[in-house]
């Protein structure tokens, strides 16, 4: 295990230093200049320019941001002097979390559940229910989600609120907006995955020495069924934990996707960056965790790295 | 087992139903804007906000524009940039995996350690870098999602490659002296056509997802052209006071997104069976 | 009154094209302490049947029958009867320990506490005859060897405590060695626990050595049914006949056919002149196509083989044989050319040669016909793309070269169709996929496709392993035939001694990967050398019950003492009745006596006293 564990983080690190070298040139190549707005006079956006030693060679100015970079300074947003990147992270990271560990965790059950209803039921309407219910799933968007949520829920029924995080109730519609697609996905993968494992032999010889279906599908069949869905589920959940651009923003959500597109807008050269690479790390921690736990559950690769290790 | 495109469809009602809706969704996309009186991007004061009527079947805008000149005319730069960028994924991606699978040793290790650190950023923030320093378009919109697209279908193409070197068959040909690229291209990855199949038609949806994301964001199409995505996102300013002005583009998206899942998940039953 | 009562159970399964009646008014019935026996051959429906009774078939499969009773009790799974599958390793869950899935049978069959179930699942395991129960219960099914498995799953059958447990094919998937262990243990298992057992197989050996009645199914019906004793001496049925016959190998003997047409192999074939010369006097008279020295190729975890030399003659047949997993397949593919040796060479036609001379000169035939083939290519196209290779490496006849590409085409297809028909299928049949033939048909075409390009030698990798014996035999014929006409070598590699003995002129012993025994094949089968082929051919039970009842398990502490030495000393010796100190300790020479070599220091001039000039070595054992 420890071998493959050293390739993968060695393999993350590389994916780091990749995902820095491109934001940070891609971002410097935008055409504009984060001052350069309105009557702001040209000596003025020079001195500026100078002050941020934005004036300097791109690469002397990408030394600078990497060696900042090891000592976890992000640099100061360029719209708000006041304020560091890393606070910025610090206020915003929170709350994205939380709303994407609700969602993923709603995903996970939600999905799972359906999708052993939908490999085992007899019944065909169930079935087909679940199909075609998933299929509408994965086919809205999640803005549009959203939005229509926000319509009926909020704005005509007015049961839930309709911006902020205040209490419970302001978690209920960004939640099930967000967590429709992948619970469609994982109830449509474990569907397919568990009737695939409920046809094999070993299914077979628990029945015969007498289990029923619900124990061979929570103790035998559902281990070897899921390991395929945490292939989606790592980066899916790399994607909620680093916030939902436009759902964010539909409901009014301090959390880093809106801080996001909100640099976007401004041209907040540190912002951006400083949010990409946060993002990236987060992204690459995930499924680094992900790929490592899905070696972990299979005993062959498991016991082969322990025989290795020794 | 062999089958043909027709015969599948014709015996699969989900996957025919799919076919159908998506013909006629690339059917109106190409005519509307041909054959329909209005224009996507003529604007008329007078006509600011209608709800639907028999000139104006989807309504106007809050410029005046007919919307369902405009609708369709932005499912057609969807439909476009979804399967342009999934077309360009797939080939991508097959012949990467393909090459990587087959060489197999030292190469596929340095190729699909390139391709873990390609797609370990997530294909959002390409496009949207992309899409700041090349401008928005439809052009970096395309690039943005093929940087980091292809990674899976390599993937994929490498996994069922790697399997398919293994077979009885393939040796049976190296021992014939059948060359190596004709082995590759005209024994292997037929067989491997399944699965690069439905993912190659679940890229499209993914495409289209994507861009109508950003252009919801604001960094998508630029105007006075129009996707679905930006359509929906100018009516949002008023949606409590137009709402057919979102819903009618939502419906069309959903419908096109429905319409290629039927078919993907109907060739993925075909496949795993 | 009887422990399994089955009346008129017909089986018939409903597909979207048609329905089709797998089993038809079947009727039999299992004595209290009996051991009774299905035999057929694959497709007789006779696990069909089986699943019936235990009520484990899918919901597309209609069961009817007018009684189906256990102990007077209708049959409850994991109550009053269980099951032992063919593939141990497919039946046990694969990321389950061993441990948990035996404990959990434990605690639903008793309703006990998990410490209780956990101790009696120790228990079963001793009784199963697993050494070291503890480790085991705490690993996954891959870590354990195909025989143990099948203990555990036995285990688990008894773990029910059932009044009756089905064991369906439960040694097919095991070497002859392992077979016979786990036949006795199931004969232990019936006598200690009082339980009844209905054994299904294919193998009429085993049938033999195990049952009291036996009944005997063909294509869903039972066609005799009886006392073992009559069915086997005295069979009344044209078609218990016929599989009788093929059990004991009565395929049309070609070797004598063969060198009297065309007197170039096996002089001594019938034991005259030359004998004691042998190995020397051949190679003089005999071209030697292709030769292996101290080939070696390693693997960490599966099969690799180790210090290698044989050698194959022009024209002969020469089988390998040995267990699963003793480097036979790995052996084949370093002699095709497709893996390469990790030491050693292998010379064709006495020289080093260069892998591009090679190719087309050595095919092969695979186990497995539905694998051979590629399913996207049709029977034509696989074998135009054969001759299309040939063309390309300049092996195809001159005047081809010349043509056009369209006109090579249809000569192409000429030589296509041509050679389908030599394998006994019509021109009709190019145009088809692999998926519509039967398993017998794919071989024709995998044999017509290792054969279009004129090869010297042909591998047969267990060719005829996945067919049934009537379909097998006349398969059989069919490579024969060509060989008759064709003059090619065969390295038949089989796991089956009967055809073994009855189509080669020389056999090597495979163990461990290593070549334990050789020599002609008349005198290694009627006299054993090595201590593992003689346990080799002691195992396999004949289609005899008298003979059969007799099976001898060896040693059955399997990979006890061989386990913790692994890598040193002869791989057999952990088994062996005869091994000595040195044995766990050095790897034995390759000691050569005229024709035969054997690999064992029993034959060693250290270890067995020096000898004098004119010795003549004899067997040890």
């Amino acid at each position: 295990m420890l071998r493959y564990t050293w390739k993968r983080l060695l393999t993350g690190l590389l994916a780091l230093f990749v995902l820095v070298c491109v934001t940070f040139f891609l971002v410097r190549l935008m055409p504009g200049s984060p001052f350069q707005r309105g009557a702001v006079s040209e000596q003025v956006v020079e001195a500026i320019e100078q002050e941020y030693g934005l004036d300097r060679p791109l690469t002397e100015q990408f030394a600078v941001y990497l060696g900042n970079l090891l000592r976890g300074d992000l640099g100061v947003s360029y719209e708000d002097p006041g304020t560091r990147v890393t606070d910025i992270i610090a206020r915003t990271w929170p709350v994205t979390a939380t709303l994407g560990i609700l969602v993923l965790a709603a995903a996970i059950l939600v999905g799972t559940a359906l999708g052993i209803l939908m490999a085992v039921s007899r019944r065909k309407a169930v079935r087909e229910v679940i199909s075609a219910g998933g299929m509408l799933a994965a086919g809205i968007p999640s803005f549009a989600a959203a939005i229509l949520l926000l319509l009926v829920f909020s704005v005509r029924l007015k049961w839930f609120p309709a911006s902020g995080l205040l209490s419970p109730a302001h978690y209920v519609l960004p939640v099930t907006a967000l967590a429709l697609y992948p619970t469609a996905v994982i109830a449509r993968m474990t569907g397919n995955t568990l009737a695939a494992e409920m046809e094999k032999e070993y299914v077979l010889f628990a029945r015969a020495k007498g289990l029923g279906t619900g124990r061979i599908i929570f103790t035998h069949a559902l281990k070897n069924a899921w390991r395929p869905v945490l292939n989606y589920v790592g980066p899916a959940s790399a994607y909620l934990l680093t916030g939902s651009f436009v759902v964010e923003s539909i409901f009014t959500i301090p959390g880093m996707g809106r801080e996001f597109v909100g640099s976007i807008t401004n041209r907040d050269y540190t912002l951006i960056m400083g949010l990409t690479v946060f993002m990236g790390t987060v992204v690459i921690l995930v499924n680094l965790i992900t790929d490592l736990l899905g070696a972990y559950l299979d005993p062959a690769s498991r016991r082969a790295y322990r025989r290795a290790d020794r | 087992m062999r089958e043909t495109v027709c015969q599948f469809i014709r015996k699969d009602r989900q996957a025919a139903a799919g076919c159908i809706i998506l013909g006629v969704w690339i059917l109106l996309a190409v005519l509307v804007p041909l054959f329909w009186p209005f224009s996507y991007s003529e604007q008329n004061a007078q006509i600011q906000n209608q709800s639907m009527s028999l000139v104006h079947w989807f309504g106007t805008d809050k410029f005046g524009r007919d919307l369902f000149a405009r609708v369709w005319f932005g499912a057609g730069i969807s439909l476009l940039i979804g399967m342009t960028s999934a077309l360009l994924n797939g080939v991508i991606g097959i012949l990467y995996g393909a090459v990587s699978g087959y060489l197999g040793r030292g190469t596929d290790l340095v190729m699909m350690r390139i391709a873990d650190v390609v797609c370990s950023i997530p294909s959002m923030l390409y496009v949207i870098l992309l899409t700041l320093v090349m401008g928005a378009g439809v052009k970096s919109m395309i690039l943005g999602l093929c940087v980091a697209g292809w990674a899976d279908m390599a993937r994929i193409t490498r996994g069922e490659i790697i399997r398919l070197k293994g077979t009885d068959f393939a040796c049976a040909a190296r021992m014939e002296g059948i060359s190596p690229v004709r082995i590759l291209f005209r024994h292997l990855l037929p067989n491997a056509a399944g699965p690069v199949l439905v993912n190659l038609i679940f890229l499209i949806p993914q495409g289209i997802f994507t861009e109508a994301f950003l252009s919801f964001l604001g960094v998508g199409i630029p105007a006075p052209a129009a996707s679905l995505g930006t359509i929906i996102q100018e009516a949002r300013s008023q949606m409590l006071l137009y709402p057919y002005q979102m819903v009618c583009p939502l419906l069309v998206l959903c419908v096109m997104m429905l319409a290629l899942n039927m078919i993907g998940t109907a060739l993925e039953k075909k496949v795993k069976a | 009154m009887s422990v399994l009562e089955v009346r008129n159970l017909n089986v018939q399964y409903h597909t979207e094209q048609a329905i089709c009646q797998a089993v038809r008014g079947v009727s039999f019935s299992v004595e209290k302490g009996e051991i009774a026996g299905i035999v057929g051959e694959s497709g007789s429906g006779k696990s069909t049947a089986m699943r019936a009774v235990m009520g484990l078939l899918k919901s597309n499969a209609r069961v009817t029958a007018d009684e189906i009773r256990v102990s007077g009790e209708s049959p409850r799974p994991g109550r009053n009867i269980a099951m032992i599958f063919q593939d141990s390793l497919s039946c046990l869950n694969p990321s389950v320990r061993i441990g948990r899935q035996i404990a959990e049978t434990v605690r639903v069959r008793e309703g006990c506490t998990w410490r209780e179930a956990k101790k009696r699942a120790l228990e079963l395991l001793d009784l199963v005859g697993i050494r070291q129960p503890r480790i085991r219960m705490r690993q996954y099914p891959f870590e354990l060897s195909g025989g143990m498995r099948q203990r555990v799953v036995s285990a688990i059958a008894l773990a029910c405590r059932p009044d009756l447990i089905i064991a369906d094919e439960p040694t097919t998937a095991l070497d002859a060695a392992v077979q016979a262990q786990i036949l006795l243990l199931l004969r232990r298992i019936v006598r200690e626990t009082g339980t009844s057992l209905l054994l299904v197989s294919h193998d009429l050996g085993v049938i033999a050595s195990m049952c009291g009645s036996v009944y005997v199914m063909h294509s869903g019906e039972i066609v005799e049914s009886g006392c073992a004793e009559d069915i086997f001496y005295a069979p009344r049925e044209e078609y218990t006949r016929k599989l009788l016959e093929s059990a004991a190998g009565k395929v049309p003997d070609m070797r004598r056919s063969r060198s009297k047409g065309r007197n170039r192999t096996n002089a001594g074939e019938d034991g005259n002149r030359n004998e004691s010369a042998d190995g020397r006097a051949r190679t003089g008279e005999e071209k030697i196509l292709v030769s292996l020295e101290n080939v070696t190729r390693e693997y960490d975890s599966h099969e690799g083989v180790r210090d290698i030399s044989l050698t194959l003659e022009e024209g002969e047949t020469y089988a390998l044989v040995g267990e699963s997993g003793s480097g036979k397949t790995t052996l084949a593919r370093i002699l095709s050319g497709i893996l390469k040796p990790d030491g050693g060479s292998v010379l064709y036609r006495g020289r080093e040669a260069a892998e591009r001379e090679r190719t087309g000169k050595i095919q092969m035939v695979f186990q497995d016909p539905a694998a051979s083939l590629n399913p996207c290519l049709t029977a034509g196209q696989t074998l135009e793309e054969a001759l299309r290779a040939a063309d390309k490496s300049g092996e195809g006849r001159e005047t081809i070269k010349k043509k056009s590409s369209h006109e090579k085409r249809q000569i192409w297809r000429e030589k296509a169709s041509v050679m389908l028909e030599q394998v006994g299928l019509s021109e009709e049949d190019m145009g088809k996929y692999p998926g519509s033939f039967s398993g017998g048909q794919r071989q024709r075409i995998a044999i017509a496709r290792a054969l279009i390009n004129g090869p010297e030698l042909l591998i047969c990798d267990e060719a005829l392993s996945s067919l049934d014996a009537v379909t097998g035999s006349r398969i059989l014929e069919l490579l024969l035939r060509f060989q008759r006409e064709r003059g090619i070598s065969i390295l038949f590699i089989s796991h089956d001694l009967h055809t073994v003995r009855q189509v080669s002129s020389r056999v090597g012993v495979l163990y461990g990967g290593r070549l334990v025994e050789s020599g002609r094949t008349k005198e290694v089968c009627s006299d054993p050398w090595h201590p593992y082929t003689r346990q080799l051919l002691e195992a396999v039970p004949e289609a005899d019950p008298v003979r059969a009842r007799k099976i001898r398990a060896s040693h059955v502490q399997e990979q006890d003492r061989g386990e913790k030495k692994a890598g040193r000393g002869c791989p057999f010796a952990g088994q062996c009745g005869y091994a000595m100190d040195c044995c766990f300790e050095e790897t034995p020479g390759n000691y050569s006596f005229g024709g035969r070599m054997v690999s064992c220091f029993l034959y060693s001039q250290e270890h067995s006293g020096r000898r004098g000039e004119g010795y003549t070595m004899t067997s040890q054992i």
